[in-house]
């Protein structure tokens, strides 16, 4: 069956109700694009600081008074000896004074009172694949040599991130679903519309003998027309404006750790969007049709 | 056997019947009129053929088959309807309302093209092809919704008061149309309530009056 192309277009121009369609749907898509490509990056960079973090523990020995009985440099190379000695630790190595300098820097405006403060020594550990190694056995291991030693698991806290990410990802599932769920109704209120308008068109299908499921075909395709063009238009939008906002702000987020194929899998992720906006806008018309000509004589 | 009413009765309300007890039988394809005045039940009688309606009571067969056991869009496409008001798709042209069954049967496009305009030529409507439905007089949006009836050779034609918007003349030329047709092998029920016109042709009428058959 080929009925012709235009048989319902101008009940879709009439009350500009294909354009409103298409705005509808590029919105739409425009802000789907923008929830899948944020929740893509999050998960992802969420997914390789987490991976990066886990595996390490960081130990802070404070820098000594006059009074100490060892030198600082002494109780630091006391501690590395024991932790390299330690079967669960696959590498453990002093954090450079100029790092900790740098990690300190944007706290304080003055970098001459940097300087004066007696700034700790940090010890970078990472453990072996699949080691139990907690801060507890990393502290109590140091606890005869260097007793004042404090001892962080990145891991507590990048469990914090990843029930925020969680939540976020959760909130973006939301606006997807909630997203296609208006499209399924802005679509199908406008095919209410444009069936109200071609009633007499479908009945003389009908008389012609026409199945409701050859003018559903022919109405999805016609939908799916409009849809397709919009969506791609709304994709295409939000993708110039992602850029935008990613180069503006490269400076406040820090996303150097995504490679190109991470940002290759984000853009494919995003470019799912348009595509599954037509499929839902298609599938929802043929439906609706299919339920509103049924009754027809 | 073409078609047979048995005990056909049709209530909209309770105290509306349209159809009261109609029954007939026409076995061959021949061309019947079927009239009575404005109100008769003419057109509910053929409403009940193409299925639009179904009878409160009484039996009804097409082509031999019970109505009931037949699925609705095979039957109509074995039926052509031609309108009093033409009912053509205003914003195609004249060769593609006359093409749309062929299209809903999915035939190749070129058969398509190719005998939906043929056919216009037959009707009188050749020069017109590419015409608008609003930039034709009532006579050719008629003609072709009569090429847009036959398009698919149906075994039966069914005409409402086919010529109520056309001048008298016209009209004449139109049941010489559906003459025309008939003799080609489609049964014709033309439906009117000009009797003056059915009296130049010596066809069976079926005469309706108060939803009851009162001559055949």
């Amino acid at each position: 069956m080929s009925l012709p192309r235009h048989l319902f277009t101008p009940s879709f121009r009439h009350q500009h109700l294909g354009r409103s369609l298409a705005a509808i749907v590029g919105i739409m898509v425009f802000i789907a694009t923008f929830a899948v490509a944020a929740e893509a990056v999050l998960l992802t960079a969420g997914y390789l600081w987490g991976r990066n973090l886990e595996t390490r523990l960081t130990v802070e020995i404070p820098a000594v008074g006059d009074e100490a009985t060892l030198p600082q440099a002494e109780r630091v190379r006391q501690a590395l000896s024991i932790l390299r000695a330690m079967p669960q630790v696959a590498q453990a190595s002093p954090v450079s004074d100029g790092d900790v300098t740098r990690l300190l820097e944007p706290w304080f405006d003055e970098p001459q009172l940097l300087k004066a403060l007696p700034l700790p020594t940090l010890i970078d550990i990472e453990r072996k694949p699949g080691a139990d190694l907690s801060a507890r056995q990393v502290g109590d291991a140091l606890k005869p040599a260097v007793s004042d030693a404090r001892v962080n698991d990145h891991g507590t806290w990048t469990k914090d991130i990843w029930k925020l990410v969680r939540g976020l990802t959760i909130l973006g599932g939301m606006t997807i679903a909630l997203t296609a769920l208006a499209l399924v109704i802005a679509v199908n209120l406008i095919c209410r519309t444009v069936i109200a308008t071609e009633r007499e068109t479908i009945s003389l299908l009908h008389l012609m003998g026409a199945e409701n499921i050859d003018i559903a075909r022919h109405f999805q395709l016609q939908a799916t027309h409009i849809v397709a063009k919009a969506a791609l238009a709304g994709f295409c939008a939000a993708l110039a404006i992602i850029s935008i906002l990613l180069f503006c702000t490269r400076n406040i987020a820090d996303l150097s750790t995504l490679q190109w194929g991470h940002w290759f899998g984000v853009a494919f992720a995003a470019a799912l969007v348009p595509a599954c906006a037509t499929v839902i806008a298609a599938v929802a018309a043929r439906f609706s049709v299919m339920r509103l000509i049924e009754d027809f004589p | 056997m073409l078609l047979s009413f048995k005990n056909v009765s049709l209530v909209y309300k309770p105290d509306h019947q349209v159809l009261d007890r109609v029954s007939f039988t026409l076995s061959d394809s021949g061309f019947y009129f079927l009239t009575g005045p404005s109100g008769a039940g003419k057109s509910s009688l053929l409403r009940l053929i193409y299925q639009a309606e179904r009878p409160t009571s009484g039996d009804i067969s097409v082509f031999g088959e019970a109505l009931d056991a037949q699925k609705k869009a095979e039957l109509r496409r074995k039926i052509g309807v031609v309108f009093q008001d033409f009912r053509l798709i205003p914003h195609l042209s004249a060769w593609e309302n006359a093409a749309l069954p062929l299209r809903l049967m999915g035939v190749e496009e070129t058969y398509v093209k190719s005998h939906s305009r043929e056919l216009l030529e037959w009707v009188g409507v050749g020069h017109r092809l590419d015409a608008r439905p609003d930039e034709l007089s009532g006579g050719e949006q008629q003609r072709i919704a009569i090429a847009r009836a036959v398009v698919t050779k149906p075994k039966l034609l069914l005409a409402d008061e086919p010529t109520g918007n056309v001048d008298e003349s016209t009209a004449l030329k139109l049941f010489h149309l559906f003459d025309e047709l008939n003799k080609l092998g489609t049964a014709v029920i033309l439906a009117t309530h000009q009797s003056h016109l059915v009296d130049k042709f010596h066809k069976p009428a079926l005469r309706l009056a108060d939803g009851r058959l009162k001559r055949f």
